[in-house]
């Protein structure tokens, strides 16, 4: 195959993509230290898998990255997405992570879970990203998704998954869209630290120690900052829930 | 109200919402909810609240997602320093063939008008040994 031959999606990475895509629905619903056996079975087989393609890569086979890109990228579109609230950007810093993950892949030493490695690298982009969009008086473009978008596939087919489309009746939709927008729209006002425990903890499902992992924070730290980053977040979402 | 200043007991309800208390800490929580009903009211309120953000509908990347990595990847590298020397490699080697070509002509021509040179060619006596 030729390297960066494009449009050849194998069916390996087709499988690959729907486990990375079972993820976080299953993360999302779980306590942080409840994890079952089979969890950890599960991630210490996405570990195994993750260490095989980082060999791979270093080998310089195109294929294991095309792999890595599709087993990772609609959580990494969605924390950039989530956490900048904006779908161009959002697709912009999640391409330039996968671009670092390339680049510095020679210099990831295999220490800790490489999602661990990767989601640090998303999250330092997207903070940038803030700071430049800030900088250059970026006038804030956040991106609310339209009742109508939120159901249907999105700018390039993507699809979101709306939730509230499990709800019967219209006006339940209608609300629950309603509600959709505020939050994304709340949290793109928090302070980007809070911000970005909210998307990992309460919207991608990472667990304590995985989020220590991402932001080098102590336990007692990553509690308490938490818990002021939802008190912001629900004082934010008051008004709307009234 | 739980004081965000109190950070065990912030830290005590954060473990509480993401159903992570060990039994010491369940206990310390449990204490803390019946002595003080504005934090009752804040935990049920961060409860509903998180209900609605974890209902937030997944996104997925675009479909053309690793296409676009793949072309960033690909102009990056052609802006890399790598690629000029790649492109640059053949352009040197003719310009080395170039100078070395004229130095060859310049030499020559340089022998043709050189009059000692001339006479030492002409001077040069076909030795014939029969013939002295």
């Amino acid at each position: 195959m030729v390297w960066w031959k494009v449009g050849e999606v194998s069916k390996a990475n087709a499988t690959a993509q729907a486990q990375a895509q079972a993820q976080p629905t299953s993360a999302n619903k779980r306590g942080g230290s409840q994890v079952s056996s089979s969890e950890d079975a599960r991630r210490a087989e996405q570990d195994r898998r993750d260490r095989r393609l980082v060999k791979r890569i270093r080998d310089g086979d195109e294929g294991a990255f095309q792999e890595l890109v599709s087993t990772y990228q609609n959580r990494i579109y969605g924390l950039c997405y989530r956490f900048l609230g904006d779908r161009e950007e959002a697709e912009d810093v999640a391409q330039d992570v996968f671009l670092t993950v390339f680049r510095a892949i020679g210099s990831y030493r295999g220490e800790g879970r490489f999602f661990t490695w990767l989601y640090r690298i998303a999250s330092n982009n997207c903070k940038n990203r803030i700071k430049y969009l800030k900088g250059r008086h970026h006038g804030r473009r956040l991106e609310i998704e339209k009742s109508a978008q939120a159901q249907m596939p999105s700018r390039e087919g993507g699809a979101t998954h709306s939730l509230q489309s499990q709800v019967p009746g219209p006006e339940a939709v209608v609300t629950g869209n309603r509600l959709q927008r505020a939050i994304q729209e709340e949290i793109a006002n928090l302070d980007p630290d809070h911000r970005l425990l909210i998307v990992l903890r309460d919207i991608q499902g990472l667990s304590y120690q995985d989020i220590m992992k991402v932001t080098g924070l102590q336990a007692g730290t990553l509690k308490s900052r938490l818990h002021r980053a939802r008190v912001a977040l629900k004082k934010r979402m008051e008004k709307h829930m009234r | 109200m739980v004081d965000p200043s109190d950070s065990q007991a912030a830290e005590l309800m954060s473990a509480a919402l993401d159903e992570a208390l060990d039994a010491n800490d369940a206990a310390a929580f449990e204490a803390m909810m019946q002595a003080d009903e504005d934090a009752q009211a804040e935990f049920a309120g961060l409860r509903d609240m998180l209900k609605l953000v974890k209902e937030l509908p997944e996104v997925e990347a675009p479909p053309d997602f690793y296409e676009n990595v793949a072309r960033k990847i690909r102009r990056r590298k052609l802006l890399s320093g790598e690629f000029w020397l790649l492109v640059s490699l053949p352009f040197q080697v003719l310009s080395v063939l170039v100078v070395l070509a004229i130095a060859v002509i310049y030499m020559m021509v340089q022998l043709d008008r050189d009059p000692a040179a001339k006479l030492e060619r002409e001077r040069a006596p076909v030795v014939d040994s029969d013939h002295p």
